[in-house]
């Protein structure tokens, strides 16, 4: 086994919260599966739709029409009858998110609007425990981990939301930025490597580039400002 | 003096991801971001709100260190400076 008994039991004991079952959802949620990360719970509010196929890799054109939650449930069993999967029909918003997350030993954002994000981030930063972000349109795409105490948090490092996204999303952009943050869970979960960590990584299919820019704390940050004052 | 100035994703699209220019002694990064930009309504638009300042996400980074873009308007580009333009995205 790649990571050992000790490393596979740890990832069995773990319970992963994804924030939405798109684009970015589909190939964290079938990477983490058959990972064998022991619980995961994924949340989505929305029914299959035909123009999804090009990348939700979760769906197949028989399931057009259906709950996006129920069909990633089943799939994600069928992928690994092995790991609990707690699929959530469920809108997150403040009055959700606490409760998705409360059993979480980390968080995947795989939505497409800041706002929620944000949420994602203020129930990381009381949590304590880390966001996998991720963020994709046509050929790009950024991915950073968060470590609350530790990194900048998200509005740290993206204060304002972009203008919501008019672009459509290539397949394979959210599987390559998706893997990099089913690769990011991994190595925390196992604790291996160094984590994306206070560093945005960017990425150009276009262009064919990797880039990475080191981020900071804002003192200013309408998140985190303060909350994590003396703490290295 | 020569500088570069990177923009990526979106706004690489519309504006040459790279570009490297003969820039006046004492140019401010906004200024310097926005001649760059000027050759190119959509692009330009993209970057700067109708009073000419940043649009509050993009992300401005001088050698490799971020500035706010509210204080770009008085950082001064020195010789060799490479200025990247970065739009967070926000799809998932």
């Amino acid at each position: 086994m790649l990571f050992g008994e000790e490393g596979q039991e740890q990832l069995q004991d773990a319970t992963i919260f994804i924030a939405g079952a798109g684009g970015l959802g589909s190939p964290v949620s079938i990477y983490l599966a058959v990972l064998g990360v022991g619980t995961l719970i994924i949340a989505d509010n929305d029914r299959v739709d035909q123009t999804n196929l090009n990348r939700q890799i979760l769906y197949r054109d028989q399931d057009i029409g259906r709950r996006k939650a129920a069909v990633a449930g089943e799939r994600l069993q069928e992928v690994n009858p092995d790991i609990m999967v707690k699929a959530v029909d469920a809108t997150i918003d403040q009055h959700t998110v606490s409760s998705l997350t409360r059993d979480a030993d980390g968080i995947v954002d795989a939505l497409d609007d800041f706002p929620t994000r944000y949420l994602l981030n203020k129930a990381a930063l009381e949590k304590e425990i880390p966001l996998f972000h991720g963020g994709i349109s046509g050929f790009f795409g950024q991915a950073t981990t968060i470590l609350p105490g530790k990194t900048p948090c998200l509005r740290c490092i993206i204060p304002r939301p972009p203008p919501a996204e008019v672009f459509p999303v290539a397949g394979v952009t959210a599987g390559f930025i998706g893997l990099i943050q089913a690769t990011e869970v991994c190595k925390y979960l196992l604790c291996r490597g160094d984590l994306l960590a206070g560093r945005l990584l960017l990425w150009d299919g276009m262009q064919g580039r990797i880039e990475e820019i080191p981020v900071e704390t804002d003192p200013d940050c309408e998140a985190c400002a303060g909350k994590y004052k003396g703490r290295s | 003096m020569k500088v570069t100035v990177r923009f990526f994703a979106r706004f690489g699209e519309l504006l040459g991801n790279n570009r490297e220019i003969e820039a006046r002694e004492g140019i401010s990064v906004a200024d310097l971001v926005k001649e760059a930009a000027s050759g190119n309504k959509a692009g330009y638009d993209t970057i700067f709100d109708e009073e000419g300042a940043f649009r509050d996400f993009v992300i401005v980074m001088r050698n490799k260190k971020r500035i706010r873009t509210q204080d770009a308007g008085s950082i001064q580009v020195g010789e060799g400076d490479e200025i990247a333009v970065f739009p967070p995205v926000a799809g998932g």
